[in-house]
């Protein structure tokens, strides 16, 4: 009896995996059939005369280190100064962010400050989006993390896109400005360029579920306003809004050519405290969405399909975990038949949710695309990454449980710490141009 | 733009061609190699035609590049298997099953890695093309 039912489980498990080899490989052969069709597309049919009226918000807690950085990115955006509104929210900062953003204040008018102090801030970021949401005179909202620092022309390439009405959200590009720091640098940007540049890419072309990643894209206010802002109880409040955007009707259009840069954590300590309020709030968006989604009228049958594979890929390092735990069982105790060729899947989905949940080939694919020459030699260690998410994942779902029984908060945001050593790199290419 | 798309379904095509071909020589070679490192090696050929030969880079190359790749998966695999086999009789039947459950992750090694040094290849040619 025990032994059917490690089958049972061992080939729900597989199959599950396998669900997900399928999409990514899916996704890759997306990407090379319709890369330079749809950049080709894009260029040619931007619309620069559409510059509505833009807020951009930056939520700063504590980011010292990199908040000039991007306030100087502000400066000097190509978009037209009077149709643009930068607000910076001082989350209840204790170091000096709130001076530096006063300071770009003074002589620039369109760039405001909003001081939060210590019992109205310091609460989370969707928390301090929703303050800035209410100062916000935009017709599109933009919000970006206080570590990137953007293209110049990247509003309006982000902007062209809401010419559609049916377009509710906009999402631009991330790529590691700290690659060549370190090893975990290198990892994660390898990382992104499988998230963005194939799998982002992909789901656009493919019309599914294109992802609000939190940072680098722009909502419709009227639809953010109808949708009451940021969720303030979720982690992961990117997914949270892309998932209501969705189910409200509105596409999300993903522009690669609009690219913003990132400072890319640079331990492992902080990866570990990044990706583990990623899970959780992933996790959450879970329990939360995945009945809408397969209940939505809204969506067709492969946007549900491919949200509800969105939505539980943090699950997933836990279950090839256990998968691999029932598999070793499986062959001790009672092998059957078809178990060599089930055996050997578990690896290949090992290799596929290395990162960021990108296999080997969509990451690439995705560097291959990119011009990259040397980054392929990473691409093996990358299984360390996903090893590492293994654990992470694990706890996220066991602390979420806890708290589900005991009735505690669990919604505690651990802030990624910047460092600014990113700065040196801007310096470096700018010394190059 | 179309000549572009015309050599890269003729490499997809011819690809394939090559692929078949190699595949059914990995199952005539099922009685050198255990059946899990066939069904990787096919594996391996499925993803690298469908998703390497679509790229830019001369035809050659990457005929090459999977036949060499055959062949590593090959060797890696009866070494390894002969290795485990001779482990076994000297250090008992434990390490024989602890070799089949790692099998797999071990060829996954050798996969990854070859897959990274022939995308190197096939970009570095295209820089230099390029340039």
């Amino acid at each position: 009896m025990i032994v059917e039912i490690l089958e049972a489980l061992f080939l729900i498990l597989t199959f599950l995996m396998t669900a997900y080899l399928i999409r990514h490989y899916v996704f890759t052969l997306a990407v090379l059939n319709h890369s330079h069709k749809r950049e080709k597309a894009a260029v040619t049919t931007r619309n620069a005369a559409y510059q509505p009226r833009v807020s951009i918000l930056i939520p700063a807690h504590n980011e010292e280190r990199v908040i000039g950085r991007i306030l100087q990115g502000m400066t000097k955006l190509t978009y037209l100064k009077d149709n643009m509104q930068v607000i910076v929210i001082d989350d209840a900062s204790t170091d000096n962010t709130g001076e530096i953003a006063e300071g770009y204040a003074k002589p620039h008018n369109y760039i405001e400050v909003i001081h939060r102090n210590q019992s109205e801030g310091g609460k989370g970021k969707a928390s301090a989006l929703n303050r800035g949401l209410k100062q916000a005179e935009g017709e599109i909202i933009f919000c970006f993390d206080a570590d990137y620092y953007p293209q110049k022309d990247i509003i309006e390439k982000l902007v062209a896109e809401f010419a559609d009405p049916k377009v509710g959200a906009v999402q631009g590009r991330v790529t590691v400005l700290n690659e060549p720091q370190n090893l975990v640098t290198r990892l994660v940007a390898l990382e992104r360029i499988g998230g963005y540049r194939v799998d982002q890419q992909a789901r656009d072309s493919l019309g599914l579920i294109t992802q609000f990643g939190g940072t680098v894209g722009g909502f419709r206010r009227g639809l953010l306003e109808s949708l009451d802002g940021w969720d303030e109880s979720i982690l992961a409040e990117d997914t949270d809004l892309t998932f209501r955007v969705h189910l409200a009707g509105y596409k999300i259009r993903y522009v690669n050519d609009a690219e913003c840069y990132e400072e890319a954590v640079e331990s492992w300590g902080n990866y570990w405290k990044q990706r583990y309020r990623w899970a959780k709030g992933h996790m959450q968006c879970a329990f939360k969405h995945s009945l809408k989604v397969l209940k939505s009228s809204n969506l067709r049958f492969k946007e549900k399909l491919d949200g509800l594979l969105l939505l539980n890929v943090y699950f997933i390092p836990v279950l090839v975990l256990l998968s691999w735990v029932v598999g070793v069982l499986l062959f001790l105790f009672h092998p059957p038949p078809w178990f060599n060729i089930f055996w050997a899947l578990i690896p290949i989905s090992l290799y596929s949710f290395v990162g960021n949940f990108a296999p080997f080939f969509e990451v690439g694919v995705g560097a291959y695309l990119d011009g990259r020459t040397r980054a392929y030699w990473l691409i093996p260690l990358l299984i360390f990454t996903f090893l590492y998410n293994i654990p992470i994942c694990t706890k996220a779902l066991a602390d979420l449980f806890t708290s589900k029984i005991s009735g505690k908060n669990c919604n505690h945001w651990d802030k990624t710490v910047h460092t600014g050593n990113g700065n040196s790199y801007i310096i470096s290419q700018s010394k190059v141009s | 733009m179309l000549k572009e798309k015309m050599v890269r379904i003729r490499h997809s095509i011819l690809g394939f061609s090559a692929g078949v071909i190699v595949a059914y020589i990995i199952i005539l070679c099922f009685y050198l190699v255990n059946s899990e490192a066939a069904f990787m090696l096919m594996v391996f050929d499925f993803l690298f035609v469908s998703l390497v030969f679509p790229l830019d880079g001369s035809f050659v190359k990457k005929i090459a590049l999977l036949l060499i790749g055959n062949v590593i998966g090959l060797l890696w695999n009866s070494v390894f298997s002969s290795f485990s086999y001779v482990a076994a009789c000297y250090f008992g039947e434990f390490l024989n099953v602890l070799y089949i459950i790692l099998n797999p992750l071990l060829n996954f090694v050798w996969v990854v890695s070859f897959w990274s040094i022939s995308l190197s290849v096939l970009a570095s040619s295209k820089t230099v093309k390029v340039n």
